[in-house]
C-alpha cells in the first residue's frame, strides 16, 4: 500500500515539476546561499576566541540583549496599542495629524534617533538648557544604558505594532463590539476581555517585526555603549579577527530568533482566531466627552513626539550648529549614491518577490510552494548576519573565478563580486525580499483568481497573461513594494557597513563614521536628509493606501 | 523568466564589476600609458587630507586615488582581496591598527632614507613596514575645580583607592584604550597590568560609555574627576561649533601622566605601503611627501595633533599644554600586545 502510494507520488512528482518548480527552487536557492552557508561553516569549528568570548561576554549579550527585548515589548505594545485604538475609536482634536504622524517614526532609522536623544540628555545638552532657561533643575538622567537604548529602540520602533493594530482595529473589530454590546459588557471590559485578547495575532505580527529590528540593530548599541548579539558579531569579525567566531555568534542568534517564533505559534495554536469573513465594516468613531478629548490627543500624541518630533529638533539644532562647516560635495555624493543604490536594490527585490511569488503558484506541487517561503526568510535575520553569510561565498566564488580565468587566459582580473555593489545588492535582496514579498501577495490574494483563469481559457500563457493582466493590476503593489525596501534600504546599516564597496558612500554610513568619530554634530546633515528621503516615501505611502 | 533573472544577473555585473575593473585596468596599465597614480586606503577623513593629496598631485603628477573607510574594514578588505588589491598605501590611526596589518601580511618593507632620517625610529616599525605621520598623546584630563595637579602621577595611580568612583574611561572596544593597555603590559608586565585594569574597573566613576569627549563633559558635569583621553580631542572641544563642548573643554585640564616614569603614553597616525602594491614606487614617494616639512606643517595646524617632523612645531594651543617626556616604546609592541590587552580587559570586566 504504502508502496503505491509512494509510487504514486513520484509519478505526480515527475509529471509535475516543470520548469516554473525549477525557478522557484532556483530563486529560493538563490536566495538562501548565505544562510545554508553560515550553517555549513559551523561544521568548520569556531575561532580560537569562541571560548573566552563563551567565558567573558556572551552572558552579557545574552541577558542584554533580553533585557532590551523585554521591555521593548512592553513599551511598543502600550504606545502602539494605545495609540491604534484610541486613535481608530474616538474622535478627538487633531486626530487625522496624529494618524499619520504616528507612523513616522519609521522614516528615522533607530541609531539617528539614539544619536539625537544622547545629545538631548547629554551634558550641556538639549534639556539641560531648556531647565536652565526654565530655572528647574533636576539631576541628569542617564540614557546611555540598556534601558535608556531600550527606550530609544521603542519610541522609534513602536509604529509596527501601531500599523497592524490600526488595520485589525479598524476592519475587524465592529462585530465583536457589536456582539459584546448585546451581551452586556462594559466599554473597559470589552476592550481588555475581548478586542485585546482578539488583537493578538496583529500585536504579535507587529511585535515581532519589532523583534527584528532590535535584534539587528547596531548602530544605537555600539553608541550606547550596550554589548549585544549584533556588536559582538562585530567584535569577533573586526576586534578578534576571526570571522568564524562571528559566524558561530550568528548562528546563536538565529536559533534564539527561530525558537522565539517556534515558540509563539506553538502557544498560538491552542487558540484559534476566526473572523466573521473579511469584514468591510469599518469602525465607528464615538465622541470623546469635552474635558477628556485634548487628554486623548496627548495619549496618541505622546508616542510621536518622543519618535519624531523631538529627535528631529534636536538633528534641526545641530545641522545650524554645523551649517557652515559642512561638507556639500561630500553630502551630495552621498545622496545621489544612496539613491541610486536603493532604487536599484528595491527593483532588485521586487523583480525576485514577483518572481518567486508567481513561478510558486504556477508549479504544481505543494512541496516546492512551501520551501519557497524560506526565501522570505531574509528579514528575520539580523544584517550582520546576512553580511557574513555574503561575504565569505563571495569571496570563494571570485577566488575560483580569478583562478580560471588566469589559467585559461593567463589574464589577471579584480575581484567581481566581493568589496563591489553586486554583492551588496545581492545582500539587500535575501534581506528584504519578505518586504517586498508580502504587499505583493496581499496585492495578489486580492485579484479575482477567475480571472487570469478565464485568461489561460482564451488562449494566453502564463507569461503573456502577467504582462498583459496581472502586471498592469499590481501595479500600485509594486509601486508600495518598491517604496517599502527603497525606505529599508537607505537606513540599513550594519550590512552595508560590511559589504559596502569603497568608492560608495551612503548616508547611512556617512552619518554613522560622523558619530563615531565623536563629531555628531555635523552627522546631522546625512542624518536629517535620510529623514527626509523616508519621510515623503512614508507619506505618499499612506495616501496610495487610503486612496485604496 | 529563466532568461531574464540571467540576463539581469549579468547586466548587474558588467554594471557593477566594472568599476572594480577599470580602476584595475587603470593600475596596470600604467606601464604603457604615462598616468601615473597611487591608490590610497584611509581611515582619516579630514579635510586637511584632500588638501594635501591634491597638493602632491600638483607637485609630482601622480594622481591620488581615495578609498575612505573604516581601518578595520579597509584591513579586512585588503585581506579579502589579497593579490588582486588594487590599494598602494594604507593609512590608519593607531599603532595597533598598523601593527594587525602587518601581522596580516598586508604590508611590505620599506628603504626609504627620507623617512628613516625624519620620523623618529620609534615611530617606525622594526621591519619598516609602516611610518607614524602624527603623534597624539593619551593624558588625563582633571577637573579645575576639584582637583590639584599634584595629586597625580602616573596611569598605575589610576587605580589607586584615593580615585575610587572617581575616574572615567571609555570602553575597551576602543582601540586607543586597547593600544595604552598594551603599552602597560610592555612595561609593567602581564600580571600588573592584570592588577591595574580592575583597580581601574572599581575606580570607574560608572561603567564605560560614550567616546572621549562624553568623558570630558562627564568630568566637567562633575560625574567624575579624572578622564583618560586623547589630546587632540580638547583641542577640537576647544574649537567646537557647540558652546557647551567649549564650555566642557574648558572646566578641564590637561596632565601628562608618567613623567617621572616611563614617559606618557603616545600613539600615531600612519601609513605603510601595500604587499601587493601596484605602485611601490609612488606609494613610497607619497609617504615621504606627507613626512616631508611642508606636508608636516599642515598636518600640525590642522587637526591638533603633533607633528612627527622634529624641525616642525606643533600648533600654538599644544605649544601652551607645555613639552613632556614621550613613551620610548617602539610602537610595534602596542600590536604585539594587541589580543592579550583584550583578553585582560575582558577577563577584568572592562565593558
Amino acid at each position: 500500500m504504502t508502496q503505491i502510494a509512494r509510487r504514486k507520488y513520484y509519478r505526480k512528482l515527475r509529471r509535475d515539476f516543470d520548469q516554473w518548480s525549477w525557478v522557484t527552487l532556483l530563486v529560493t536557492l538563490f536566495v538562501g546561499v548565505p544562510l545554508l552557508f553560515i550553517f555549513f561553516k559551523l561544521f568548520g569549528g569556531a575561532g580560537e576566541s569562541w571560548g573566552h568570548m563563551v567565558k567573558y561576554l556572551l552572558p552579557k549579550y545574552l541577558t542584554n540583549t533580553l533585557l532590551l527585548s523585554l521591555i521593548c515589548m512592553v513599551l511598543t505594545i502600550t504606545m502602539g496599542v494605545s495609540a491604534a485604538w484610541l486613535s481608530t475609536r474616538y474622535h478627538f482634536p487633531l486626530r487625522k495629524s496624529l494618524e499619520w504622524l504616528n507612523i513616522l517614526p519609521l522614516a528615522l532609522p533607530s541609531y539617528i534617533t539614539a544619536y539625537a536623544y544622547a545629545g538631548i540628555f547629554d551634558y550641556g545638552g538639549s534639556l539641560q538648557l531648556l531647565l536652565q532657561g526654565l530655572s528647574l533643575s533636576i539631576p541628569k538622567i542617564d540614557i546611555m544604558n540598556v534601558n535608556g537604548l531600550a527606550f530609544v529602540l521603542s519610541v522609534s520602533l513602536y509604529p509596527y505594532v501601531y500599523v497592524a493594530c490600526r488595520a485589525f482595529f479598524l476592519y475587524q473589530s465592529q462585530n465583536l463590539i457589536e456582539t459584546a454590546q448585546v451581551l452586556g459588557d462594559s466599554r473597559a471590559q470589552r476592550f481588555f476581555r475581548l478586542i485585546l485578547p482578539m488583537a493578538r495575532p496583529a500585536i504579535v505580527g507587529g511585535f515581532i517585526l519589532v523583534l527584528m529590528e532590535v535584534l539587528n540593530d547596531f548602530g544605537a548599541a555600539k553608541y550606547y555603549g550596550v554589548n549585544t548579539f549584533t556588536t559582538g558579531i562585530f567584535k569577533a569579525w573586526y576586534g578578534y579577527r576571526e570571522p568564524e567566531t562571528a559566524v558561530y555568534l550568528a548562528a546563536l542568534l538565529l536559533v534564539i530568533i527561530f525558537a522565539l517564533i517556534l515558540l509563539e505559534q506553538w502557544q498560538r495554536k491552542r487558540k484559534r482566531y476566526h473572523f466573521a469573513g473579511k469584514s468591510q465594516k469599518k469602525l465607528a468613531r464615538l465622541e470623546v466627552p469635552r474635558g477628556r478629548s485634548w487628554g486623548y490627543t496627548l495619549i496618541v500624541a505622546i508616542p510621536a513626539i518622543l519618535g519624531f518630533l523631538i529627535p528631529v529638533a534636536q538633528l534641526i539644532y545641530w545641522a545650524v550648529l554645523s551649517f557652515h562647516n559642512t561638507q556639500w560635495a561630500d553630502l551630495f555624493t552621498a545622496i545621489f549614491q544612496s539613491v541610486a543604490i536603493g532604487a536599484i536594490a528595491a527593483a532588485a527585490c521586487v523583480f525576485f518577490a514577483i518572481l518567486l511569488l508567481f513561478t510558486s503558484q504556477w508549479n504544481a506541487l505543494s512541496g516546492v510552494r512551501t520551501v519557497s517561503r524560506f526565501g522570505a526568510l531574509g528579514y528575520a535575520i539580523p544584517g550582520a548576519v546576512i553580511a557574513v553569510g555574503v561575504y565569505m561565498p563571495s569571496l570563494v566564488v571570485d577566488k575560483w573565478i580569478i583562478g580560471v580565468v588566469k589559467d585559461l587566459f593567463s589574464v589577471k582580473i579584480g575581484l567581481l563580486l566581493t568589496g563591489t555593489a553586486t554583492a551588496l545588492v545581492y545582500a539587500y535582496v535575501v534581506r528584504f525580499l519578505a518586504v517586498a514579498f508580502n504587499p505583493l501577495a496581499a496585492g495578489q490574494q486580492k485579484m479575482s483568481a477567475s480571472l487570469s483563469e478565464a485568461s489561460y481559457l482564451l488562449g494566453w500563457g502564463r507569461l503573456r497573461t502577467f504582462w498583459k493582466l496581472e502586471f498592469p493590476l499590481l501595479r500600485s503593489a509594486i509601486l508600495s513594494a518598491f517604496i517599502l525596501v527603497f525606505i529599508d534600504v537607505m537606513k540599513e546599516l550594519p550590512l552595508t557597513l560590511i559589504l559596502k564597496p569603497n568608492h560608495i558612500q551612503t548616508l547611512a554610513v556617512e552619518a554613522y563614521q560622523y558619530a563615531s568619530d565623536e563629531r555628531i554634530i555635523e552627522a546631522a546633515w546625512p542624518a536629517l536628509v535620510l529623514v527626509l528621503s523616508g519621510t515623503i516615501p512614508v507619506i505618499f505611502l499612506n495616501r496610495l493606501v487610503r486612496n485604496e | 523568466m529563466m532568461k531574464y533573472s540571467f540576463l539581469f544577473a549579468l547586466s548587474m555585473l558588467m554594471l557593477f564589476g566594472c568599476q572594480n575593473n577599470t580602476q584595475h585596468s587603470n593600475e596596470e596599465g600604467d606601464t604603457t600609458t604615462d598616468e601615473q597614480v597611487v591608490n590610497v586606503y584611509t581611515h582619516r577623513h579630514y579635510d586637511v587630507d584632500q588638501q594635501l593629496f591634491a597638493q602632491f598631485e600638483e607637485e609630482t603628477g601622480i594622481k591620488v586615488n581615495v578609498t575612505n573607510a573604516n581601518a578595520d574594514e579597509l584591513i579586512q578588505r585588503m585581506k579579502a582581496e589579497g593579490e588582486e588589491s588594487p590599494a598602494d598605501v594604507l593609512i590608519t590611526v593607531d599603532a595597533g591598527r598598523l601593527a594587525g596589518a602587518k601581522n596580516d601580511g598586508l604590508l611590505q618593507s620599506v628603504e626609504s632614507e627620507v623617512l628613516e632620517s625624519t620620523i623618529p625610529a620609534k615611530l617606525i616599525d622594526v621591519d619598516k613596514q609602516w611610518f607614524g605621520l602624527t603623534k597624539r598623546a593619551r593624558v588625563i584630563v582633571y577637573s579645575k575645580d576639584r582637583v590639584q595637579p599634584e595629586q597625580l602621577s602616573s596611569y598605575a595611580a589610576l587605580a589607586d583607592e584615593e580615585w575610587n568612583k572617581k575616574v572615567l574611561i571609555r570602553s575597551s572596544n576602543n582601540i586607543y584604550n586597547q593600544s595604552l593597555m598594551a603599552s602597560i603590559i610592555a612595561n609593567l608586565g602581564e600580571e600588573t597590568a592584570r592588577a591595574w585594569a580592575a583597580g581601574v574597573v572599581e575606580n570607574m566613576a560608572r561603567n564605560p560609555k560614550g567616546n572621549d569627549r562624553d568623558q570630558v563633559k562627564a568630568v566637567a558635569a562633575g560625574e567624575g574627576d579624572l578622564a583618560v583621553v586623547n589630546t587632540y580631542y580638547i583641542g577640537r572641544m576647544l574649537n567646537s561649533e557647540d558652546p557647551e563642548e567649549l564650555k566642557a573643554g574648558e572646566q578641564v585640564s590637561i596632565f601628562f601622566p608618567d613623567q617621572e616614569g616611563n614617559g606618557t603614553h603616545i600613539n600615531i597616525s600612519g601609513a605603510g605601503v601595500a604587499k601587493h602594491a601596484p605602485n611601490k614606487e609612488n606609494a613610497v614617494r607619497f609617504i615621504e611627501f606627507l613626512a616631508s616639512k611642508e606636508a608636516q606643517q599642515v598636518f600640525a595646524q590642522a587637526n591638533y595633533e603633533y607633528p612627527v617632523h622634529p624641525e616642525v612645531a606643533p600648533a600654538e594651543l599644544l605649544q601652551s599644554w607645555g613639552e613632556f617626556k614621550e613613551d620610548d616604546l617602539p610602537l610595534s609592541t602596542l600590536g604585539e600586545n594587541n589580543k592579550l590587552a583584550n583578553l585582560i580587559f575582558d577577563a577584568a570586566g572592562w565593558e
